[in-house]
């Protein structure tokens, strides 16, 4: 598969503001609509759902909320959701080459999922319509697009000609492509019985690993501060996602022997920290001592595993990789001139939603005291600010 | 006599209580029907006893399963809101998954069994769960984060469903068993406040006429014999009285052959 090429390279200091300083200012400007520590202390004190909304109208959100009479967890989210959507096409509308098919490669992430959707809702026999309003805003291709994939025939022949007309076009095709000819080689089918034995969990890990990789590859072509921070921030993600797979596939089918080197293997990302020696020793991992004497040796992830070897109580392995996650992205916006802003810009507000779902579940639930197990985005009492300040 | 006596009964129709009137009609005040009657009495008290002996042991039942009704809500209470936090923190971790649980393949793992249990003659419907073996779907859910959250959902959810389960078993039969108790109250009550009461006029009635009937042969028992004995009186004085005459005219009419009465060996 061939990577796409920049035209240009993002350039340096000198000349990034050129061609990219706008957006970058806009993104700059957008930092400030992040909520600050005062606002989910705020949030955090109400006591109903009308106290949220009443503080969330200081907020950046008051004119995304504003038509809303009562908000609930789940609108809430798709309303936050759609601010961010319209920020980001704001964005990709002021953007040339090559920032903007960095952008675009933001989105394929979101594109993956929706076609997966798509796909898994027609064998399952869904209304389309149904399924289009599930999607994920930001992955959105053309609705011509998105409406010609259930009217194709059930069957082998059917799938052939989807795949080769409808999901050719997507920028997501040839991580399908790359994924069915391995598949096919592999279990020796067709496209249709790969779609429907392999789990719709597995399938996306793979296309999101190739997507990893295709975007790992393009960042590195950019050059510059772009490469280094991108190319960090992806290697993290890369690593983040194998240990999550070796971990999630204990006790499940995933993690007997002849599926770890078969079908465990393929899904580790050829980027990161852990590749290659690592991963393939995770390929061998069966259980979670194992793993855990197998990330004694990548100190930075020794960290982060010994938080969920401690116990489980309070902080889930979920919840150190985020923090970590956070901690990076803010870094991202420590420098300038180059375009991983533009990523950290959606993954932190994308864990802003996330928090502000939470605190809106906790007090619907009346779970006050697991309300503060969020990790609020560029907040002056994060563990690695040092005292406050 | 049976006609004076028959009078007398029909004229007793109109001022019986009501809650014979209705049998009057139909049962002739006899020996035989009273002892009829006095075995239905013995019937009826005797199933009485029993009916009410059923409604205690169902009324024992009932206040257990109400008991345990309401331990097993307040429980459920807890074990729900912890069930649905449980998803909460799961999607906080994974992402929504919940899209992609429905479309998977929706064959269920566990299925109902509804079986009869036998309470003091009452049949109450009881559910039990068994697993039908089906594979586990959805394994490789939360595969790239969250997946503890998700497998601690799906434990939860699991508790949470045997929990409905007993319930649901439990109120169903407290349902049933909240019928058959109206109705066994109500044929205690019917055949208390009814039946041996009726049972009991009837005897009553029957009593009374069998007295009277023997009153009245005793009282026309009585003037017959007065008559008769009136009768006997005025022979003995009508013979007394021809006897003296004769014996003023003729003294040998004493010995006349016609005089005496034959005498017959």
């Amino acid at each position: 598969m061939s990577t796409v090429k920049p035209k240009t390279g993002t350039g340096s200091l000198e000349t990034f503001n050129i061609l990219h300083g706008f957006p970058e200012a806009l993104v700059r400007g957008m930092r400030n609509s992040f909520l600050l520590d005062s606002d989910y202390h705020h949030l955090t004190q109400c006591e109903t759902l009308e106290d949220v909304k009443l503080n969330l109208t200081e907020t950046d959100y008051s004119e995304a909320l504003a038509d809303m009479d009562s908000i609930s967890p789940p609108q809430m989210q798709s309303v936050a959701i759609q601010k961010l959507v319209t920020e980001f096409q704001y964005l990709r509308t002021q953007t040339i080459e090559p920032l903007s098919t960095f952008l675009d490669f933001i989105t394929y992430e979101y594109m993956i999922e929706n076609v997966m959707l798509l796909l898994k809702g027609t064998l399952s026999g869904r209304d389309i319509n149904e399924l289009i309003a599930q999607c994920h805003p930001l992955g959105m291709f053309k609705e011509s697009t998105m409406r010609s994939i259930p009217t194709f025939e059930n069957t082998p022949r059917g799938y052939q000609d989807l795949y080769q007309t409808v999901l050719v076009d997507t920028p997501v095709g040839p991580y399908f492509a790359m994924f069915l000819k391995e598949s096919s080689q592999l279990m020796g089918g067709e496209v249709r019985n790969v779609l429907e034995e392999v789990e719709i969990e597995i399938i996306k890990s793979s296309l999101i690993k190739y997507w990893i990789e295709d975007f790992y590859q393009f960042s590195q072509t950019l050059g510059g501060d772009t490469a280094e921070i991108m190319g960090e921030i992806l290697s993290v993600r890369a690593d983040t996602n194998a240990i999550n797979i070796t971990l999630n596939s204990f006790g499940t089918p995933l993690n007997e022997p002849a599926m770890r080197t078969s079908d465990r293997k393929r899904l580790y990302p050829a980027v990161g920290h852990l590749y290659p020696a690592g991963t393939s020793m995770l390929t061998d991992v069966s259980d979670e001592d194992e793993l855990g004497r197998v990330l004694e040796l990548f100190p930075q992830y020794a960290s982060i595993w010994n938080i969920h070897a401690a116990g489980g109580g309070d902080k889930s392995i979920d919840d150190a990789f985020y923090e970590r996650d956070v901690q990076m992205l803010e870094l991202a916006f420590e420098s300038q001139m180059h375009c991983a802003v533009f990523y950290a810009y959606v993954k932190l507000k994308e864990q802003e939603i996330r928090n502000m779902v939470w605190i809106t579940e906790c007090i619907l639930q009346q779970q006050k005291d697991e309300i503060n197990k969020f990790v609020p985005v560029f907040s002056h009492h994060a563990p690695w600010r040092g005292k406050g300040k | 006599a049976y006609c004076i006596a028959g009078q007398h009964w029909r004229w007793q129709l109109f001022f019986r209580p009501s809650s014979t009137r209705s049998t009057m009609a139909e049962v002739p005040p006899t020996r035989m029907n009273e002892q009829v009657f006095k075995a239905k009495k013995k019937a009826a008290q005797s199933g009485h006893k029993l009916l009410k002996k059923k409604a205690d042991a169902l009324k024992v039942k009932f206040r257990d399963y109400a008991k345990s009704i309401a331990e097993t809500k307040s429980n459920m209470s807890g074990d729900a809101a912890s069930a649905f936090f449980s998803l909460t923190q799961a999607e906080y971790a994974a992402g929504n998954f919940k899209q992609k649980v429905a479309e998977g393949s929706l064959t269920a793992r566990v299925r109902v069994g509804a079986g009869i249990d036998n309470v003091a003659g009452v049949k109450l419907p009881v559910f039990t769960k068994y697993e039908t073996g089906a594979a586990a779907d959805n394994q490789s859910l939360g595969l790239a984060g969250g997946g503890k959250k998700i497998s601690a959902v799906r434990d939860k959810f699991t508790v949470l469903l045997d929990m409905l389960l007993k319930l649901a078993s439990l109120q169903t039969s407290f349902v049933t068993l909240d019928e058959a108790m109206k109705v066994t109250n109500r044929r205690v009550n019917a055949l208390e406040n009814v039946t041996i009461p009726r049972i009991e006029g009837v005897l009553d009635y029957i009593a009374r006429e069998l007295d009277e009937l023997e009153r009245e042969d005793f009282t026309r028992l009585k003037l017959v014999q007065g008559k008769k004995e009136e009768e006997a009186k005025e022979q003995q004085k009508k013979q007394t009285a021809t006897a003296a005459k004769e014996n003023q005219e003729d003294i040998t009419a004493m010995y006349d052959a016609t005089d005496d009465a034959d005498v017959v060996f």
